[in-house]
């Protein structure tokens, strides 16, 4: 198969926006995921609907609310321009915000399953050998969750990979700064659009299945021993 | 003095109330009870994973408790070793890094070591498997060795017994007994077997629905008419400890106190002392020693209580410990039984079981 420079760029750029998407979004997914699943409080409702509320809200309107917050006019858009330099709406980081927030309610989820699939009495256990809160969370809590971060993260990587109407809001059309998805969409419209489209999508369906596979190989490793 | 002070008091959203204060003072104590009447939340208690509404708890000089004062130590400050019913050992790592995971605290006194916890349990051949692929009594064996190596000032242990068969458990009571002997570490554990509590504990506190009913050491705690020996089990056990257990001709004997006991065949693996297990149902009282019977054990004593339940009357008898025989109330009325008659207790040797 031969790509060219707008293919290549297209899929580089799905690839660089699935990665940052979960590398962004570990760390406050996993502290999210562990306090939606082991702690009560007031308000955790309000949480759990503000978290998920991107899963529920058709992505094009999603996409318009980003692009109001984000937008060099607009407060927060223009104060990480001036501070930071830092462009959102219409270049390569409204790409990984948009997926980043689709994607981020699925991730929580996963993590929190994965929280609370460690039994409270093992972390109980390391506090009376000791540990304290932080050790135990990252000797017990935390490995033991594993599968529930693997799965998180992939479905992360996956949904950014997938993700089109939030960021066809936010991020331009322009050349260059297109993930897979946004590429095929513009190219099916062309004359001998359809057939052209296929290597891209043969790479899609290879990305997403690759993210399976290595979800899997991840937790089979986690597993040998505990069901041994 | 005390090397464990306990004064709470809590109540759950369901409404059941714990409100219990004791002193253990000895090595092993014993919190006996049914499930439910709140052994597990006392512990909890101790151990800080449980914060009473009000508790004053003192671990030798140290306050881990004071509710009017404000003090709460965190679990992982207190230096309360715990060994779980469910033994809780971490899925994801082997039974040598479970055994390290509380080594790197620093307790007052000398440290355990790794290599002679090792030893005194047998896990050298476990270290590096997985909980996963252990039996029950192994899980024991390192959930209690982990505690161990976490340099407790006070090991707390929840029914280390329970989930085991009869046969298993004596094994892991003769580790329990090695450890508190080898290394003196004040031990505090929950029970609802009669024949362990007796055997292991010098001290026991009875609890039931979340208070103490009965304290003392266990011939007198157990002796008590609680509800709870009676309704929640088959009455008291028989547990006798007889020294100097060895074969004579064909026939094993040993000493309780001054008397003979002619026992089982013995295990040459068995302890000594050992303890010989039977039912109260399986005794004979008689007020004068009759010869000329096939029964073997004659042994006298002198009455010492009378508690008369639904199943019939369970006489304790003196024989420099207690032995229980169970009559009927027309036995007892023909006899004339009352406390301080003397008599003489019949026992097949065949009704007698060796334990450990």
């Amino acid at each position: 198969m031969e790509f060219s420079a707008t293919e290549w760029s297209a899929i580089h750029n799905s690839l660089r926006v699935g990665l940052l998407v979960v590398l962004v979004s570990l760390p406050p997914g996993i502290c999210l995921g562990y306090v939606l699943a082991r702690h009560r409080f007031p308000g955790k409702w309000l949480v759990e609907v503000a978290v998920n509320l991107a899963l529920v809200v058709p992505p094009v309107v999603t996409g318009y609310l980003l692009l109001q917050v984000f937008k060099p006019a607009a407060p927060v858009g223009g104060f990480l321009d001036r501070a930071l330099g830092l462009r959102v709406a219409f270049e390569f980081p409204g790409l990984v915000v948009a997926a980043a927030v689709m994607s981020f309610p699925l991730m929580v989820r996963a993590i929190r399953l994965g929280f609370q699939s460690v039994d409270p009495n093992l972390e109980t256990a390391a506090r009376t050998l000791g540990a304290g809160w932080w050790r135990t969370f990252f000797t017990v809590s935390l490995p033991l969750a594993r599968n529930g971060v693997i799965a998180g993260c992939v479905l992360a990587y996956a949904r950014s990979l997938g993700e089109f109407g939030a960021t066809v809001m936010l991020a331009s059309q322009r050349e260059g700064n297109r993930t897979l998805p946004l590429l095929i969409y513009t190219l099916k419209d062309r004359p001998d659009g359809l057939a052209s489209i296929w290597p891209l999508v043969a790479i899609s369906l290879l990305l997403a299945a690759g993210a399976l596979v290595a979800s899997e190989y991840l937790e089979r490793k986690g597993l040998r021993h505990e069901s041994a | 003095m005390s090397r464990l002070d306990f004064n709470c008091r809590h109540r759950f959203p369901s409404g059941f109330e714990v409100d219990l204060a004791f002193e253990a003072t000895g090595l092993v104590t014993a919190l006996f009870g049914p499930s439910g009447s709140g052994k597990t939340s006392v512990l909890g208690m101790i151990a800080g994973w449980l914060t009473p509404q009000f508790g004053r708890i003192r671990l030798g000089s140290r306050w881990l408790d004071d509710s009017p004062a404000g003090v709460h130590l965190p679990t992982e400050r207190r230096q309360v070793g715990m060994v779980f019913q469910d033994h809780w050992l971490f899925p994801h790592m082997s039974v040598g890094d479970n055994l390290g995971y509380g080594q790197r605290r620093r307790g007052s006194g000398p440290p355990i070591r790794f290599e002679r916890v090792v030893e005194v349990l047998e896990l050298e051949h476990l270290l590096s498997r997985y909980p996963g692929s252990l039996s029950g009594g192994e899980r024991q064996r390192v959930a209690l060795g982990r505690a161990l190596l976490s340099n407790p000032v006070l090991l707390l242990m929840d029914e280390p017994l329970a989930a085991l068969d009869e046969a298993l458990k004596l094994r892991i009571l003769a580790y329990l007994e090695r450890v508190v002997t080898e290394w003196n570490i004040p031990t505090l554990f929950v029970s609802h077997g009669q024949a362990e509590v007796r055997r292991f504990a010098q001290q026991v506190v009875v609890m039931e629905r979340g208070r103490a009913v009965a304290e003392g050491t266990p011939e007198e705690a157990l002796g008590q008419p609680t509800p709870l020996g009676w309704t929640h089990s088959a009455g008291p056990v028989n547990l006798l400890r007889i020294d100097g257990a060895m074969l004579r001709g064909d026939q094993w004997v040993g000493r309780l106190g001054g008397q003979e006991m002619k026992l089982p065949a013995v295990q040459g693996t068995s302890s000594n002392p050992l303890f010989v297990q039977f039912r109260p149902s399986d005794v004979t009282l008689s007020l004068e020693d009759v010869q000329g019977l096939s029964t073997r054990n004659h042994v006298r004593g002198v009455v010492s209580r009378m508690l008369e339940l639904a199943g019939g009357i369970f006489v304790a008898v003196d024989v420099g410990q207690i032995l229980w025989a169970e009559v009927t109330p027309a036995a007892v009325r023909d006899l004339g039984l009352q406390t301080g008659s003397k008599v003489t207790c019949l026992i097949k040797t065949r009704s007698l079981e060796v334990v450990g």
